[in-house]
């Protein structure tokens, strides 16, 4: 607690850190190896470091099933993100836009909004089955559901929490109505909006997974849930951790994305979620 | 944070809902789409009644509740314990945090097929991946909460005389509460989110398993019923804790 700058401070990251972080892990994972080996962790269960190892290798090269390998299964995963994203993206920015200039309609609809975004987007998994099948337009009708509501939230709040200074300003100084659209409101309501669709790829990413599991063998989801069918508890658990360097770094680059495009919407905190 | 659902004109709100609902019975009555998958307002609560009589209902929402609480309640007790004893002790803190910013960015449902194989399909498995989801949000909060405390605050306490545990009970921890609110709010809508995934695996009830067994019997109405019940469960249970936690108990920071 001693430090030399009063008020807020980031989370720590110095390079001292990362190393007794990496030692940490490095010490967890030798003790986890010599438990297996010693017989006290059971190694269906627990499968050792060294073994996980191996199935890494194995997704590689032969894959799991036999001829998918791991970069098929991100690839599928990925593609089914981007397409249900992109679709929640068409819609809910130029509706949120609307809902949000427009007190009326807001009051009108905002109950619903609140509601449908309450729905826990896996629920709605059999109902997408029974209306297109168990193909991919159920998982992407799925992806786009959930990044609907929350992109449509913030965006509508952006647009309402406008500074009304900055309204009156560009008033006072003869803007016409289009301009103030795309010069003042837009501008100022970005930020929220771009906070929203970093919400939203996460929830992307979390619903994917699990419907990822029902119905195909390609996808990270299908890949960890298909090698606890056949017992591969070792494949399951590589499958993972490569499910959470791939969220790791799907954060990362939405927070780089964000500090280029947006240099203005630093500090934002409060995100609708 | 979210706002109420029925602002200032009230008249205006219900008009969307009852336009909604009269909008999707005339959809179905004209018989675009084949009622059989898309069932109107008045078909799914006939299912609802027919299929779920009320007592067996209760059941199954208490069914539901049950899990969810419970896995929460563990969720919340470790991830507060864990966050404020990595913050307040910053050793510790590096040496917990490096395996947990690994296991954090898995999303809860990914544990599944791993709980299903620890746990097996029962009771367990489904209130581990709900834990799951409360405990990292939480946790999260809690320690950011934590290593955030304005040092003036803690400076100010120990000129006053204030120092160790005290210090951390009187001070440290009160800061980090509005931290901890949040992620305490965050970890109850991701637990309900996983309840569903969790109980549509494997369930004998539950509201989960309404769903699923609409989708088994092929009663398009009963999955519709059953997620709008999920949907006004979670809407309830939020709005109790904004109201009576975050406003009552937090007001000096939750104040509009």
């Amino acid at each position: 607690m001693q430090s030399s700058r009063a008020g807020r401070r980031r989370l720590p990251g110095s390079v001292g850190d990362a190393l007794i972080g990496l030692a940490t892990i490095a010490v967890l994972l030798a003790l986890w190896e010599i438990a297996v080996q010693a017989g006290a962790l059971n190694d269906y269960y627990f499968p050792p470091p060294s073994k996980l190892a191996r199935s890494l290798v194995t997704l590689t090269t032969t894959g799991f099933p036999r001829g998918v390998t791991v970069f098929s299964h991100i690839g599928a995963t990925l593609m089914r993100i981007l397409l249900g994203y992109a679709l929640a993206t068409v819609i809910a920015i130029p509706l949120g836009l609307v809902i949000g200039s427009n007190d009326r309609l807001y009051q009108a609809v905002n109950p619903i909004i609140i509601f449908a975004r309450s729905v826990a987007t896996i629920s709605l998994l059999p109902l997408a089955v029974a209306w297109f099948g168990v193909g991919e337009i159920s998982r992407v009708f799925l992806i786009a559901y959930g990044c609907s509501w929350i992109i449509l939230t913030n965006t509508i709040h952006g647009v309402r929490v406008v500074d009304p200074r900055l309204l009156r300003a560009a008033e006072v100084l003869g803007t016409s109505r289009r301009d103030m659209f795309y010069r003042v409101v837009l501008p100022a309501s970005l930020p929220r909006i771009f906070a929203g669709m970093k919400v939203a790829l996460g929830l992307a990413f979390l619903v994917i997974v699990a419907v990822e599991m029902i119905g195909t063998v390609e996808g990270l989801g299908a890949l960890i849930m298909e090698a606890r069918t056949f017992y591969r508890t070792d494949t399951t658990i590589v499958g993972m951790v490569i499910i959470s360097l791939f969220g790791f770094l799907l954060s990362k680059f939405l927070d780089r994305a964000e500090r280029a495009l947006l240099p203005w919407a630093a500090g934002l905190e409060e995100v609708e979620r | 944070m979210k706002t109420s659902a029925f602002g200032r004109n009230l008249w205006l709100s219900w008009i969307g809902v009852i336009a909604l609902v009269v909008v999707w019975q005339v959809i179905v009555a004209l018989q675009v789409i084949n009622p059989r998958i898309f069932p109107g307002p008045i078909q799914v609560l006939e299912t609802a009644l027919t299929r779920v009589p009320v007592d067996e209902l209760f059941g199954h929402l208490r069914a539901s509740l049950l899990r969810v609480a419970s896995g929460f309640a563990l969720g919340a007790v470790l991830g507060i314990t864990v966050g404020i004893a990595t913050g307040w002790y910053r050793r510790l803190g590096k040496v917990v945090w490096a395996p947990l910013e690994l296991l954090r960015p898995i999303p809860p449902l990914a544990w599944i097929p791993l709980a299903l194989i620890w746990f097996g399909l029962g009771e367990e498995s489904k209130v581990f991946i709900i834990f799951l989801s409360a405990f990292f949000p939480i946790v999260t909060n809690t320690y950011k909460g934590m290593i955030q405390t304005d040092p003036v605050l803690l400076r100010a306490a120990q000129t006053l005389g204030l120092d160790g545990l005290r210090l951390l009970a009187r001070v440290a921890v009160p800061a980090a509460l509005p931290d901890i609110a949040t992620g305490l709010r965050i970890g109850w809508s991701l637990s309900f989110g996983s309840l569903v995934a969790a109980e549509i695996l494997a369930a004998r009830e539950g509201l989960g398993f309404l769903v699923m067994r609409g989708r088994e019997i092929g009663e398009v109405g009963l999955i519709v019923y059953a997620i709008i019940l999920i949907g006004i469960l979670n809407l309830v249970t939020d709005h109790l804790f904004y109201e009576f936690v975050l406003k009552r108990r937090l007001r000096w920071h939750f104040s509009s």
